[in-house]
């Protein structure tokens, strides 16, 4: 098992986004998480990567705690503990979010240098590696702006992977693709996930859904139901 | 006669250019840097921090600058206990870097707003730590976007240089009413103005190549 989540809730003020919920992700798994617009499925996604602190419960990533339950208090990762977690859990953002003052190699170089995980030259030649199995060769110096909303994808997974994450969530892969391109990304997260990589992908699009997942979880008044496929 | 004005004119004009030069670039060198600092500070979630700081600049751009230039030198030393006697060259540069860094750290403060939040989000996704995303995704983005208001800025500050003469510095435009003064000739005026138009053709150039630079990404 690569991430657990156990009774998590989350609220914002009166809102209860959701209440009390359990997962687990195992490695190299595909899971989807549906539900309708305002369900709450990208905040689940937000607390997930650290960019929410939920309000109670528990989330385990490789062995290390995001937040756990502590006699009936949440204790939330220290500093340097969240950095080594975070490294543990990629996100791609619905927009991609990619830094458009830098091109597509700094874009991938940037965290790893800045984090020290290996030299430049290293740290080099994997972006390559990864730049040439998502087809994005010969776009080392192009800047985003420059690329296809397909490619800018591509390579906001390939930021993400430079960290070589466990588990790579996707906030809405789908959205703003057309058929050939979606065809493109679910062999990606297929290969990813074949790789050892537990994937994660929130998503209203049902047929999306269907096709890849292995496990299904359906968002609804703040509580999940789960259905392995 | 126009020889005459010239004769005494272009050496006074020299010497005064030193000093519209050398305000312009002093107040530029510290009030870039420190305003950005401040723009922060205004941001800051301390509320108390974002009020003293939403004050200074309430003060710095509510006042007119030749009034904070005559306070700073003749009203400073008067305060009990924090009074100072400052002399009219530090008088001068303490004024206008005092109200240039409030003006640049609106505009910072603007810039840094309009930055897309997921920017911020993918960096902390990725491990990247407060500062380094500020220094280097923020900042660089920032000042794509504030160019054309800090040039704005820019050339109004060398206009306002002209306001050292309160004081009883001598700028360019000292120089042009000395002269004017002496020939009761108005021509020293044309002088100076052109002076100026170079100046400020100058630096328009300057600014533009700068713009040029960030142009190489949307």
């Amino acid at each position: 098992m690569v991430l657990s989540v156990e009774n998590l809730s989350k609220s914002f003020g009166a809102n209860i986004v959701f209440h009390d919920i359990s997962f687990s992700v195992n490695k190299g798994e595909i899971v989807c998480i549906r539900g309708k617009s305002g369900e709450g499925k990208t905040t689940l996604l937000r607390c997930l990567t650290a960019l929410e602190t939920p309000d109670k419960g528990s989330v385990k990533i490789n062995n290390m705690y995001l937040c756990k339950e502590d006699s009936n208090h949440i204790k939330y990762a220290q500093k340097n503990e969240l950095q080594a977690i975070r490294q543990e859990i990629g996100l791609v953002f619905q927009n991609f979010n990619l830094f458009p003052h830098m091109n597509v190699m700094e874009n991938l170089m940037e965290a790893p240098l800045f984090l020290k995980k290996d030299s430049r030259e290293n740290i080099k030649s994997r972006a390559e590696e990864l730049l040439k199995s998502l087809e994005l060769e010969g776009k080392e110096d192009s800047y985003p702006f420059q690329l296809s909303g397909g490619q800018q994808q591509r390579v906001a997974i390939a930021r993400a992977c430079m960290l070589n994450p466990s588990v790579l969530c996707f906030d809405e892969p789908t959205s703003a693709l057309d058929e050939q391109t979606r065809g493109q990304i679910s062999k990606i997260i297929r290969y990813l996930s074949s790789k050892g990589i537990a994937i994660i992908i929130v998503t209203h699009d049902n047929a999306f859904a269907d096709e890849i997942a292995q496990k299904i979880i359906t968002m609804k008044d703040g509580k999940i139901t789960i259905e392995p496929k | 006669m126009e020889a005459k004005v010239l004769r005494m004119l272009v050496p006074m004009a020299l010497e005064g250019l030193k000093v519209t030069l050398g305000v312009f670039a002093v107040t530029l060198i510290m009030s870039l840097p420190l305003a950005i600092v401040v723009a922060k500070l205004r941001m800051s979630k301390n509320k108390m921090i974002s009020k003293i700081t939403g004050t200074y600049i309430y003060i710095m751009r509510g006042t007119p600058l030749l009034l904070q230039l005559m306070f700073i030198f003749f009203g400073y030393y008067r305060v009990p206990y924090i009074g100072y006697p400052f002399s009219r060259e530090q008088a001068i540069v303490i004024a206008f870097v005092l109200n240039y860094t409030a003006y640049f750290a609106e505009i910072f403060r603007g810039g840094i707003n309009s930055i897309d939040v997921g920017q911020n989000e993918a960096s902390q996704v990725l491990g990247l730590s407060k500062t380094h995303t500020f220094m280097k995704i923020i900042l660089p983005q920032v000042i794509k976007n504030v160019m054309p208001s800090i040039g704005n800025e820019v050339i109004t500050l060398v206009k306002d240089t002209s306001l050292v003469y309160i004081l009883g510095s001598s700028d360019i435009l000292k120089a042009a009413r000395s002269v004017s003064n002496v020939y009761a000739a108005f021509s020293p005026y044309i002088y100076i103005g052109i002076v100026y138009l170079v100046i400020i053709a100058i630096l328009t150039k300057l600014l533009d190549k700068i713009e040029n630079k960030y142009d190489y990404y949307r």
